[in-house]
């Protein structure tokens, strides 16, 4: 059994706010302590202290963050290597980074110092959605504090290494939340997804921002949490149709149930009014109240029920909810979003959205929920990016689990049309 | 001198199959059967299609036309020549020609083929 | 194949790209005969982006082919992509111009036809043209072209692939001037009646007339000027013919000084190391050119170099925007003589460059120090290739020509420039398409008597006495060479209109008649004279190299003469300046369009849309 997680294992011990979010009070949690002594330990210490940790990436893909970044550690070509912190959180029902960003901006200052040490990087950009205006703010009071304190900059900490923290604001595209769209925005392109790479390493906030504190306890430490493969602490983001949404720091592998129960509150009416939950944020497929029942929140455990942790951002509904009318509302919010560079996604999500509206009334033939079943693996890995994955799961995990009632929904607007004519 | 080459072709006669003539004098009688025929069409033709010449002019033709072959002496050359001939007339009397058809005998409107650099340039682009 | 055809319209049967079009190939290849996309379709504004390019925007894909090629090749950030998803659209952000000299490029590489060509527009169809490959003359470049005719008449230019020379590229001039080859047209032959009139006669009367003049004047007093656009055929047959009459006096329009070696050594006047060999160097030095409009393709490749292999450019002369950064060393003639000195703090960076090449454009050397820029140009050129050791054939020194006639003629034994003419007035002045303006009445004796020979009814035929009338490049098997020396030949895509002929042909007609027959009858007897002259001239796609750079520099050092203090200015500067530069180019109304809408605005040259 996994969860619930005892304080004293907590990361983030701010999240909330209730404590000073600035230099002071992060130093009295814990923050900055020691830094210099990480980072003199070597690079090799601190990749193997993340490898050890089992770390994988918060952002939504989950890939092994140790390896990560070592892949960056190569010897220099004598181009500088950069660090890009993801801080575009744009996944509609998550709100984790900017909770890091607006209450413990330190610990994304300094895990900034620590992850850029470990793949031998000059300094990092932490590219921050623009509609963040307050964590902005705060991060950049934070990393001026940390520049003040002779935290970063040069000779960082005392440890005679050069490390700069910049921040950049989006301008408010979903897109450039995806890491090679981010580095063109950064540069100051158009916000578009490329396939050719570049020395930079993008990563979560949330990635980066564990790091001092796997290094302060130990790889070990945070092994210790969840299943193997999955292991570690994640923030959970609750939304929807429960009594108290709610983003909460938990052990990975808790069960979805307990999650909800314990900190949410439970489902508005009683579990038993649960419809469906969407577990990680708006582009995983969505889960019936059936598999809710058992499945562990991580990596592994969703990919089993047909979905995936992604940002472990849970959207509750409960059977008050239009299932087909909320998927074809976040579908209309990917069409929105797709940058329209690739045609499968540029066509495909425009046509599956036209498609929905008209399944929200019904006006369709049943064939065609086959059809744009079609349509979505057409799209599904055809592209890019993800965004057409992410557009065309969800219409899947619709139609996995809800077939009879987009059926019946056809049928229901036959009849009253027969009845009209 | 004539005689010897009549009597070369009828010996080639006797080798190959005959058209219509057997021997030379059969032949020659065709032809001026073929030359009054037409002798005495040329004034109907004149007629017929309106001609803009005179019917000794037209007659004048005919001789020609036919002198231009006095030289053959291969009977189954003057026998395909003779068959040509009855077409042609065939085709004149019925009126299944056209004026040009019978104009062309006349050659009015051809010119000879410019052979030199200049007249070539004067007629043409690429003659 | 599904998604690109969701929202593309069924247009084909009205879109000029019919027949041509990628996506109707991929979709009768790859495609369903059925739709089962029942939405509402997609539709965009089109835009005015100038007089060349048609835009029905509905029916992009979204390849943004266009934008890279903008971005990437002309070096333009005309065009980009505005909205996102499915409300993506290709355009100039505001209403503009796309301000390109290879703007039309972009029909060719449009899959679709979304970017199709203005002036080509519902004139024809891809299946009933006839393709003929060609040679482009309207530059030095001689880029490959196709030519494509319906009946007797041009209907399009299109570039065709040659790694060498143009890859896959032609210029804006070189695919739309063609209209000007409809206009203005001399059609018959002309002799100036008493009162002043030209007035319209046949070959004989004009031949005759002409061998008459010819004849009645010693061979000293008969001159003849070659214009750029002038064929080797005809250039080799009016030399010879002149040459039998004892005229030395065979001009060309176009300048090159003759002091030194002159126009003797070959290397002299040639772009050495090619075009494409601006591949391979690291180091590039233009003088007193503009490239970027002399001659778009050569330009094209510089940015290219410069893009991919870092190629550091320099340049001597008026500074213009040339779709990439160099360093701009100075306008005036001294930063040459300091150059030439060693004294320019840039020499340092010319001694050591591995691969550096000096490029010369001939609009520098019209000037009257010609030779003396020559001569500077060329001491810079050999000191670099002696610092440069152990390369000895590395060639530095280029010169980039802006006819296509001109190093033929210098082949040929021409002389360049009209100087001799000017000192030595003659009584007869044959013009060979010539319409430069370099000769007027006023440099001429009384009555003096001037015989044009060209396409077009351009400044050269309005002071002439006899008008004989000529081919167009679209019209004739003819030799050109070009700038870098490779000899290439055009084709006959449609026969000359009214009573033009090809151009050796007149002057072989009048060989006859003046009593100096040339020996060639056919276009193989005139090309093996062109062989016996310079046997260069018929390897046709050969460059023939030429390396004398050593003497050609030791004698360049004897020229006497002081630069001036003008500033090198090439007199194309503009965009505006590159449309109209020949006698086809300024009697095409296509190009007079575009020179309007790019010092007024697209705007205003708004067409009514057909479609």
């Amino acid at each position: 059994t996994f969860g619930p997680l005892a304080d004293e294992d907590r990361i983030f011990t701010n999240l909330y706010g209730r404590h000073d979010w600035g230099l002071k009070g992060a130093q009295k949690r814990g923050d900055w302590y020691k830094t210099k002594e990480i980072l003199l330990k070597g690079v090799d210490w601190i990749l193997n202290e993340i490898k050890t940790s089992g770390l994988r990436g918060r952002g939504g893909a989950g890939f092994p963050t140790g390896m990560k970044w070592s892949f960056m550690n190569k010897p220099s070509d004598g181009r500088p290597k950069y660090l890009v912190v993801n801080a575009d959180e744009g996944e509609p029902g998550t709100c984790k980074d900017r909770e890091i960003m607006r209450h413990d901006p330190h610990k994304l200052v300094e895990g900034c110092l620590i992850a850029g040490r470990a793949m031998g990087a000059r300094a990092a950009y932490i590219y921050i959605r623009g509609e963040f205006y307050n964590e902005a703010s705060n991060l950049q009071v934070a990393i001026h504090e940390a520049y003040s304190a002779g935290l970063i900059g040069k000779n960082a900490c005392g440890s005679g290494y050069d490390f700069d923290v910049f921040v950049a604001r989006g301008a408010g595209a979903y897109i450039c939340g995806e890491e090679t769209a981010l580095i063109e925005s950064l540069e100051g392109k158009q916000g578009k997804p490329r396939v050719f790479g570049c020395p930079t390493t993008v990563a979560n906030v949330e990635t980066v921002s564990v790091a001092p504190t796997i290094c302060r306890r130990g790889g070990t430490w945070f092994a210790g949490f969840g299943r193997e493969r999955n292991s570690g602490t994640k923030l959970f983001n609750i939304s929807g149709h429960v009594n108290h949404p709610c983003t909460v720091e938990e052990e990975m592998s808790i069960p979805l149930k307990d999650l909800i129960e314990r900190h949410a509150g439970g489902v508005r009416g009683g579990w038993d009014n649960l419809l469906a939950v969407i577990p990680g944020g708006s582009s995983t497929p969505l889960i019936p109240k059936s598999v809710c029942e058992e499945v562990p929140m991580d990596f592994d455990g969703l990919i089993q029920a047909q979905t995936g942790l992604g940002t472990a951002a849970l959207i509750v509904m409960d059977k008050s909810t239009d299932v087909i009318r909320a998927i074809a509302r976040l579908l209309e919010f990917y069409k929105h979003e797709s940058c329209g560079q690739c045609t499968p996604c540029r066509e495909g999500v425009d046509w599956m959205n036209n498609m929905m509206w008209r399944f929200v009334r019904g006006d369709a033939r049943p064939a065609e929920i086959d059809m744009i079943w079609e349509i979505s693996k057409q799209v599904e890995g055809h592209t890019i990016c993800a965004l057409g994955d992410g557009a065309a799961w969800p219409v899947q995990g619709l139609i996995r689990h809800f077939r009879p009632v987009m059926e019946s929904r056809i049928a229901e607007f036959q009849q009253q049309q027969q009845a009209r004519a | 001198m004539a005689s010897a080459a009549g009597s070369r072709a009828v010996a080639a006669a006797k080798v190959v199959k005959p058209i219509i003539s057997h021997e030379m004098g059969e032949a020659k009688s065709r032809v001026r059967e073929l030359y009054r025929a037409w002798y005495r069409e040329v004034p109907n033709t004149v007629l017929l299609y309106r001609l803009d010449i005179s019917v000794s002019q037209g007659r004048e033709k005919l001789r020609e036309l036919f002198y231009k072959n006095k030289h053959l002496t291969d009977i189954r050359v003057i026998d395909m020549l003779v068959i040509k001939g009855r077409m042609e007339l065939e085709e004149t009397i019925k009126g299944w020609k056209q004026n040009t058809h019978i104009m062309r005998y006349f050659n009015e409107s051809v010119q000879p083929r410019p052979t030199d650099f200049l007249s070539k340039f004067y007629s043409g682009h690429d003659p | 194949m599904e998604f690109l055809l969701a929202n593309h319209p069924l247009d084909c049967p009205i879109c000029d790209q019919g027949g041509e079009c990628d996506l109707q190939d991929q979709s009768m290849q790859f495609g369903s005969d059925r739709s089962r996309f029942s939405e509402e379709k997609r539709a965009v504004e089109d835009k005015n982006i100038g007089p060349l390019i048609k835009t029905i925007m509905t029916r992009c894909i979204q390849c943004t082919r266009c934008v890279r090629f903008a971005s990437e090749i002309a070096g333009v950030e005309d065009l980009g992509t505005t909205g996102r998803g499915n409300n993506l659209q290709i355009g100039t952000y505001v209403e503009k111009m796309f301000m390109s000299e290879l703007s039309g490029n972009v029909i060719d590489i449009c899959p679709v036809g979304a970017l199709t060509s203005k002036p080509y527009a519902f004139t024809a169809r891809p299946w009933e043209t006839r393709k003929t490959e060609s040679i482009d003359v309207l530059d030095a470049v001689g880029s490959n072209i196709v030519v494509s005719t319906r009946g007797g008449e041009v209907m399009r230019v299109m570039p065709r692939l040659n790694e060498d020379i143009n890859e896959e590229w032609i210029s804006d001039k070189t695919r739309f001037s063609y209209d000007g080859l409809k206009r203005q047209r001399l059609t018959q032959p002309m002799i100036k009646d008493q009162s002043g009139q030209l007035t319209p006669t046949n070959w004989e009367n004009a031949l005759s007339y002409v061998a008459a003049a010819l004849l009645s004047v010693q061979g000293t007093e008969v001159a003849a000027i070659a214009g750029g656009m002038a064929d080797a055929e005809a250039l080799v047959s009016l030399k010879d013919l002149l040459n039998r009459r004892g005229a030395e006096n065979l001009c060309t329009e176009e300048v090159f000084p003759l002091a030194g070696a002159g126009t003797d050594l070959r290397s002299n006047y040639l772009l050495n190391s090619g075009i494409a060999g601006i591949e391979e160097c690291d180091l590039l030095l233009l003088i007193g050119t503009n490239p970027r409009y002399e001659a778009p393709l050569f330009n094209a490749r510089i940015r290219k170099s410069w893009l991919h292999n870092e190629l550091r450019i320099a340049m001597v002369g008026h500074s213009v925007d040339l779709s990439y950064t160099y360093d701009h060393l100075g306008e005036d003639t001294s930063v040459l003589q300091e150059l030439a000195n060693n004294t320019h703090p840039f020499c340092q960076v010319l001694s050591a460059a591995k691969r550096p090449i000096v490029v010369v454009g001939s609009s520098a050397l019209q000037r009257e120090d010609g030779a003396a820029i020559l001569s500077a140009v060329s001491t810079i050129a050999q000191n670099v290739r002696t610092s440069n050791s152990g390369n000895e054939q590395w060639k530095v020194l280029n010169v980039l020509h802006r006819v296509a006639s001109q190093v033929a003629a210098l082949d040929l034994g021409y002389k360049a420039g009209v100087d001799a003419i000017r000192k030595n007035p003659p009584k007869v002045l044959f013009l060979l398409g010539a319409d430069a303006d370099c000769i007027t009445r006023a440099d001429l004796p009384k009555h003096s008597l001037i015989i044009y020979q060209g396409h077009h009814g351009d400044v050269g035929a309005t002071m002439a006495d006899v008008i004989l009338p000529g081919a167009a490049y679209t019209e004739k098997n003819a030799t050109y060479v070009n700038t870098e020396g490779r000899s290439q030949h055009t084709r006959v895509a449609v026969t000359p209109p009214g009573l033009a002929r090809e151009d050796w042909k007149i002057i072989r007609a009048i060989s006859e008649l003046a009593d100096a027959t040339l020996p060639y009858d056919t276009l193989d007897e005139v090309r093996s004279r062109l062989a016996e002259v310079s046997p260069n001239l018929i390897r046709y796609e050969d460059m023939e190299e030429a390396n004398y750079f050593k003497q050609a520099n030791e004698l360049a050092k004897a020229v006497k003469q002081d630069l001036l203090a003008a500033p090198l200015v090439p007199p194309q500067l503009e965009l505006k300046d590159f449309f109209m530069t020949d006698s086809i180019s300024r009697a095409s109304q296509t190009m007079a369009k575009c020179v309007k809408a790019v010092t007024e605005g697209a705007a205003a040259v708004d067409e009514p849309s057909v479609c």
